[in-house]
């Protein structure tokens, strides 16, 4: 398959499930939001050796809030209950509580559900106020500002991990530029996330290390200094490759989210340098899910 | 929609138990005016007080002139009941969920004990409202009360859990001994509000003329809880609270635990 002189591996990406919640924070203006967010969902590149991975879904506009202020969605995934429930407290209990004018509520519901505010009140010191409202439970803590007010609980979601797709460039200010646009189109796509920095992963790995302690290493057939030394994956022209891994609440969001991705650099072409496109996979034999980039483009 | 429409103004109160939407649905007429009610202790037939159309539907639609009808819509767990006139006393007392529409005033004691649904009263309410039924150590313990108009005494004394909406005043020790849940009300209220309250929200949309002496001023403060509350609010009463999120906050009371508040907005 070729799509605008851009080759189309006959490949696919493997993905994880995963558990995911969505939480939406409001401050008085999306500044303070922003700082909040980015706070809590930085340092959340990859479940390897952040515990989770999370991003900033999408603006909220104040009609779209819980209490009427401007505000985030987020999302927030992780391989187990535990270790979601475990990241989501830390994250919030540091970088939002903490944060200026914020609060935080629940963006979703589940059949389970994951603490929130819940254990985050007893910062309180048992000044806090709980109320009830419309079924749901919210805490008021007091704090500097005024109060820090938490929804109890966010719900859990059975989601998936570790789409992703490789952008072989004939250069890295190609393959960039082409990936800018691709993150660009998939934030535009709801329920879905691309969290390393930018949404753009350079690090692309594989399973195992010559050093034992290590899980993962360089994924050396697409380094282009490696070739002549390993078995090279790149083609003849190809000196960069960046990866969009994307992680998203269903099967569908994934899909519509990598088609968007795709889409984009397609768009941009051989014209704009864009070789191929490619996926991570580990032989199908890790992930329940498989993306065929063929069948999504189709 | 069932109707019962009074026939004349009956010679005493009317004790409406088990008048219900969910326990009419379905039946016939002359099924519904043979249910037993109570006119002043005495045992009548509905069809005494009552003209009734029944239809399938599960609402149910009482026209009233006069204000003895007592215990509206006691106990209720579901649908809809709309009062076409006033209502005596003891209205939505323990109700549990669906919505009773008061189109006039209420008596006293409404909302007793009430647990949840929605109860909206378009005149005035009397005294006593969600407060704890005789015997009962705590009063309203869930659901929402909207009222167009004022209130009486006591509103929301030893309440429990749940939501009361005011547009208009209410009278003295508003809130009083109140445990937790909320009560808002626009228009002021009388003497000694908040009077006993242990953890639950009092807010005011005008300063009171006193505030009892074991309540402590905490200032202006800035709480986003207020615009969560106005958005839900907007549900029942639109306009009742300000988008403003600023108010006054005195703490209290103090004599008994001090884990409440009364909120003056600004």
């Amino acid at each position: 398959m070729i799509i605008n002189g851009v080759f189309i591996d006959d490949t696919y990406a493997e993905a994880f499930g995963m558990k995911a919640t969505r939480i939406v924070i409001t401050a008085d203006n999306l500044t303070w939001a922003k700082h909040a967010a980015n706070a809590a969902f930085g340092f959340a590149t990859s479940v390897i050796a952040c515990g989770c991975e999370a991003g900033i879904e999408r603006e909220l506009s104040p009609g779209e809030t819980p209490d009427g202020r401007p505000g985030l969605a987020g999302l927030l995934f992780a391989v187990s209950t535990k270790e979601l429930a475990k990241q989501l407290e830390r994250r919030v209990g540091q970088c939002v509580l903490t944060c200026p004018t914020t609060a935080v509520f629940a963006g979703c519901d589940g059949e389970e559900s994951l603490p929130l505010g819940k254990n985050l009140r007893y910062f309180g010191d048992g000044w806090q106020m709980s109320k009830l409202i419309k079924g749901k439970r919210y805490w008021r803590i007091p704090v500097m500002d005024g109060e820090f007010l938490a929804e109890e609980s966010t719900g859990l979601m059975r989601s998936i991990g570790g789409g992703n797709f490789l952008v072989l460039a004939r250069s890295r200010s190609k393959a960039l530029a082409a990936c800018e646009a691709a993150v660009e189109a998939i934030s535009r796509v709801p329920g879905a996330i691309a969290p390393f920095p930018g949404g753009v992963v350079r690090s692309g790995s594989k399973i195992g290390s010559k050093y034992k302690a290590l899980p993962a290493s360089t994924n050396d057939a697409f380094c282009p200094t490696l070739r002549g030394a390993t078995k090279t994956e790149l083609s003849p022209g190809v000196d960069a490759v960046l990866e969009i891994v994307v992680d998203a609440v269903t099967d569908a969001d994934m899909r519509v989210a990598m088609k968007a991705g795709m889409d984009a650099v397609c768009s941009i072409g051989a014209a704009g340098g864009i070789v191929r496109l490619s996926a991570g996979n580990y032989g199908g034999k890790l992930g329940q899910f498989h993306y065929r980039l063929r069948e999504i483009l189709a | 929609m069932t109707t019962l429409t009074l026939r004349a103004v009956p010679n005493g109160h009317v004790d409406m138990t088990g008048v219900l939407p969910e326990t009419l649905a379905g039946r016939t007429v002359d099924d519904i005016e043979r249910q037993i009610i109570h006119l002043a202790g005495r045992p009548v037939t509905l069809g005494d007080l009552f003209e009734v159309v029944a239809d399938e539907s599960g609402m149910l639609a009482i026209r009233t002139d006069c204000d003895r009808l007592d215990c509206l819509g006691k106990g209720m767990s579901t649908g809809i009941l709309r009062v076409e006139g006033p209502a005596g006393h003891y209205a939505a007392q323990t109700m549990r969920g669906g919505e009773l529409d008061i189109q006039g005033d209420a008596g006293d004691g409404a909302a007793n004990g009430m647990k949840g649904g929605l109860l909206r009263i378009r005149g005035n309410a009397g005294d006593w409202l969600g407060a704890a039924l005789i015997g009962d150590r705590t009063g309203m313990a869930g659901g929402v009360v909207a009222i167009e108009g004022n209130v009486g005494d006591r509103l929301g004394d030893r309440m429990r859990r749940g939501l009361i909406l005011v547009r208009g005043q209410a009278g003295d020790a508003c809130g009083a001994r109140l445990l937790a849940g909320t009560l808002v009300v626009a228009g002021g209220c009388g003497s000694l509000p908040g009077s006993g309250l242990r953890r639950g929200s009092l807010i005011l949309g005008r300063t009171p003329a006193s505030l009892p002496p074991s309540f402590n001023d905490s200032g202006g403060v800035e709480l986003s809880y207020l615009g969560l509350l106005h958005r839900h609010t907007e549900n029942f009463l639109p306009g009742l609270l300000p988008v403003s999120t600023q108010a006054h906050r005195y703490m209290g009371d103090l004599a008994f635990g001090g884990k409440g508040e009364i909120l003056v907005l600004a």
